[in-house]
């Protein structure tokens, strides 16, 4: 068999989603949201959602998601997109409704929001990108940023008596009366991006059932930040992120 | 052969992380080569060992690469494929219903009913077809959501109302809601309606509209919750960042706090722009007859789909662009495009909307002009001095954006003095004497930080500047 009768549409097993556009994404090399947007993409089209999904963009590296994914956005006022999301599902019960958050949006500026929709149990899916680190204004000083981290901010590394200490939203999250489903994942490997994809998934189809609120927490690289090189900085993530950022389910009250 | 894969090189970026993931070690970057953006590229080598296992595609973030198998997905694992149908909303819209709020009432829409003006707006609210009301308490119109609470309008017409953690949230809430082509609203009072401004930029560069209502008390700061007037320039020049206008509808009594919730939302989708109705504690609190507007459904999702096709609800995707509300650009030129876009709307606005009611300016030696509840105190006024045959004649704003600079023009031709009072400063004085540019004497009365004046207060400060 030649790779010329290979290469044909009924053999294509995997591919850009449909629902990801051609549009160049702005993205540094190796940036761990290209591989959350093609699973935030494949899923919606997976469980037949296009015409009824409603997706709430960030302030942060991901303002631009809505250029790449073809579905309807709302881009939010900084940390805010948990508050946007909490009317949209409101008012529209059958919708599938989604926020994308980075770590200076949803940890820090939008903490109020974060907390009170989780645990109102908005039906709702708040997607949670955490690279410690903020991507888009250059590199400073994140909420999430781990303790003797280098960032802008704190060129001499993060200390407690200056900066304070990492917070962990999520672990927060998963006490919060409100959530049915909270998860950290990761996606720098071919079996962790299955198991984000599960993640969410199943956090998307808790959301369609009505039930609880769901968070799901992608571990993250921000090559560009962390100043290394993107296959370096999955190195460093599992070397020194992991450890502060578990990887599991947090909680899961459908399947506990 | 097994398997082949197929690399978008103009879109790779090059980060190599399909490198470290394929097991083969079948791909590298492409040696002293560049695409058209100036990134090297991934190249797969020995391309006869590929087996199509995926996994150099499933860790690209970009997207760039596409595997084919020998017999495709018949040999692949296929994720779980579903319908919405499958899944179980907490209620559809359908069970929820959308009956009107009192059937019984429809027919005796005369009625008259005795209540606070905040009461009116939340009865007004239900009848008209209002989808969501969003807000967070604050003296002096908490009466506002205590009373949607009470009246519970989910179990009748579907409205939502929500208990927001704080004004940010809730003027945020409204951002959602009226996006996807709700008629939604919010109320607050002037600390509360501060902390909204950054919404209320947002909402009126993403044309979004909304109805938001400020039942004003006295400022700076936490001020007093007694009635006050300080937020005029705040509501009508804007107090968030941006060349942008919001439509201010300023009420006088309790039947128009209950006429002005459809009128403003009927302006709102009019023009894609937030109103604000701007009230204060004296018409929030005070009780008063009103006849409530007659009932009417909220409007199915199809209806929305119809006025509002630029609403991002997800209806009809597959046959259409999506649609995206968003207030970041990049390129200045095209910000400029849509700012001159909003300005060009605006202008419309000035044309059509304004709105003003005189009383007794036909043969006015001099005139009062005032809005709101101190509108009230000035009818006393002109009563007053008429009867101590003095031509005086009031002029009270509706619409304070788009302000009736014309008719303050031509007033102010045909009389002697102007006097503007204001429970502020000084605030639309600016406006008329802007208006009237020079052609009459312009004089300010005001009483501040929450302290409501009695007509004869506004007497004496005429008849000495006038008189």
């Amino acid at each position: 068999m030649t790779r010329e009768d290979i290469i044909r549409p009924e053999n294509l097993v995997y591919g850009k989603p449909q629902l990801m556009n051609d549009v160049s994404m702005h993205y540094c090399p190796g940036c761990s949201h290209g591989v959350v947007h093609k699973l935030v993409a494949e899923i919606i089209a997976e469980m037949g959602m296009e015409e009824k999904t409603i997706g709430i963009c960030p302030v942060g590296c991901a303002v631009f998601a809505y250029r790449y994914i073809d579905i309807d956005w709302q881009e939010a006022a900084h940390g805010r997109a948990p508050a946007v999301a909490t009317a949209c599902k409101r008012l529209w019960d059958d919708r599938l409704v989604f926020t994308y958050q980075g770590d200076g949006d949803l940890a820090c500026i939008g903490t109020c929001e974060t907390i009170h929709t989780l645990n109102r149990g908005e039906k709702i899916t708040i997607i949670f990108i955490n690279n410690a680190i903020y991507g888009m204004t250059g590199g400073q000083m994140a909420p999430t940023t781990l303790m003797g981290m280098k960032t802008s901010t704190c060129p001499y590394g993060r200390e407690p008596q200056l900066h304070g200490y990492p917070l962990n939203i999520t672990d927060i999250a998963a006490s919060l009366e409100g959530t049915a489903f909270v998860s950290r994942q990761s996606v720098h490997t071919t079996s962790a991006i299955r198991k984000a994809k599960q993640a969410i998934r199943h956090a998307f189809e808790n959301s369609m059932n009505g039930i609880g609120s769901n968070l799901v927490e992608i571990v993250s690289t921000c090559s560009s930040g962390w100043k290394t090189s993107p296959v370096k900085a999955n190195e460093w993530m599992e070397e020194h992120m992991f450890e502060h950022y578990k990887i599991g389910d947090l909680k899961d009250t459908v399947h506990p | 052969m097994q398997g082949a894969i197929e690399i978008n090189q103009e879109r790779c970026k090059g980060c190599r992380l399909c490198a470290v993931a394929c097991p083969l070690g079948l791909l590298d970057l492409a040696k002293r080569k560049v695409n058209r953006k100036g990134y090297p590229y991934v190249e797969q080598h020995d391309k006869e060992k590929c087996t199509g296992c995926t996994a150099c595609a499933i860790v690209c973030p970009d997207g760039c690469i596409s595997v084919y198998r020998e017999g495709g997905l018949r040999r692949a694992k296929v994720p779980q494929q579903t319908t919405p149908e499958v899944f179980q909303t907490a209620y559809t819209e359908s069970e929820k219903g959308n009956q009107l709020p009192h059937p019984e009432e429809a027919q005796s829409s005369q009625e008259v009913h005795l209540m606070k003006g905040n009461e009116a707006i939340a009865h007004a609210a239900i009848r008209c077809g209002c989808d969501g009301y969003f807000g967070y308490p604050i003296t002096p119109q908490s009466e506002i959501l205590e009373t949607l609470t009470q009246l519970k309008p989910w179990e009748t017409t579907g409205m939502v109302v929500l208990q927001a953690e704080s004004e940010v949230a809730a003027i945020n809430m409204l951002y959602g809601g009226g996006g996807s082509g709700k008629r939604v609203m919010t109320s607050s009072s002037s600390p509360g309606i501060a902390l909204m401004q950054e919404g209320i930029s947002y909402m009126t560069i993403t044309e979004i509209p909304t109805l938001i209502i400020n039942v004003q008390r006295g400022g700076p700061g936490l001020g007093t919750i007694q009635p006050s007037q300080s937020d005029y320039r705040q509501a009508t020049v804007g107090g968030g960042n941006g060349d942008y206008r919001v439509i201010v509808l300023a009420p006088w009594s309790v039947q128009e706090m209950a006429d002005f919730v459809d009128l403003g939302f009927e302006l709102a989708f009019k023009y894609r722009n937030p109103v604000m109705m701007l009230s204060d504690g004296v018409i929030g609190q005070m009780m008063e007859k009103v006849i409530l507007p007659t009932p009417k459904p909220r409007r199915t999702e199809e209806q929305i789909a119809k006025e509002c096709p630029w609403a991002t609800n997800g209806h009809g995707l597959k046959g259409r662009k999506p649609n995206i509300l968003t207030s970041l650009e990049m390129i200045p030129l095209e910000m400029e495009r849509r700012n001159l876009e909003m300005q060009k709307k605006y202008a419309q606005v000035e044309r059509d909307e304004v709105r003003y009611e005189s009383y007794q300016t036909e043969d006015a030696e001099y005139l009062i002009m005032a809005f709101g509840s101190i509108a009230r105190i000035s009818m006393e006024v002109v009563g007053i001095l008429r009867s101590k045959g003095i031509r005086i004649g009031l002029l009270r704003p509706i619409t304070l954006w788009p302000f009736p600079e014309k008719e303050v023009a031509r007033l102010g031709k045909q009389v002697k003095g102007i006097i503007v009072a204001e429970m502020n400063a000084g605030q639309m004085i600016d406006d008329v004497r802007k208006a009237v540019c020079g052609s009459t004497k312009v004089i300010h009365f005001g009483r501040l930080g929450g302290v409501v004046p009695e007509p004869n207060e506004i007497i004496s400060q005429f008849e000495q500047d006038f008189l």
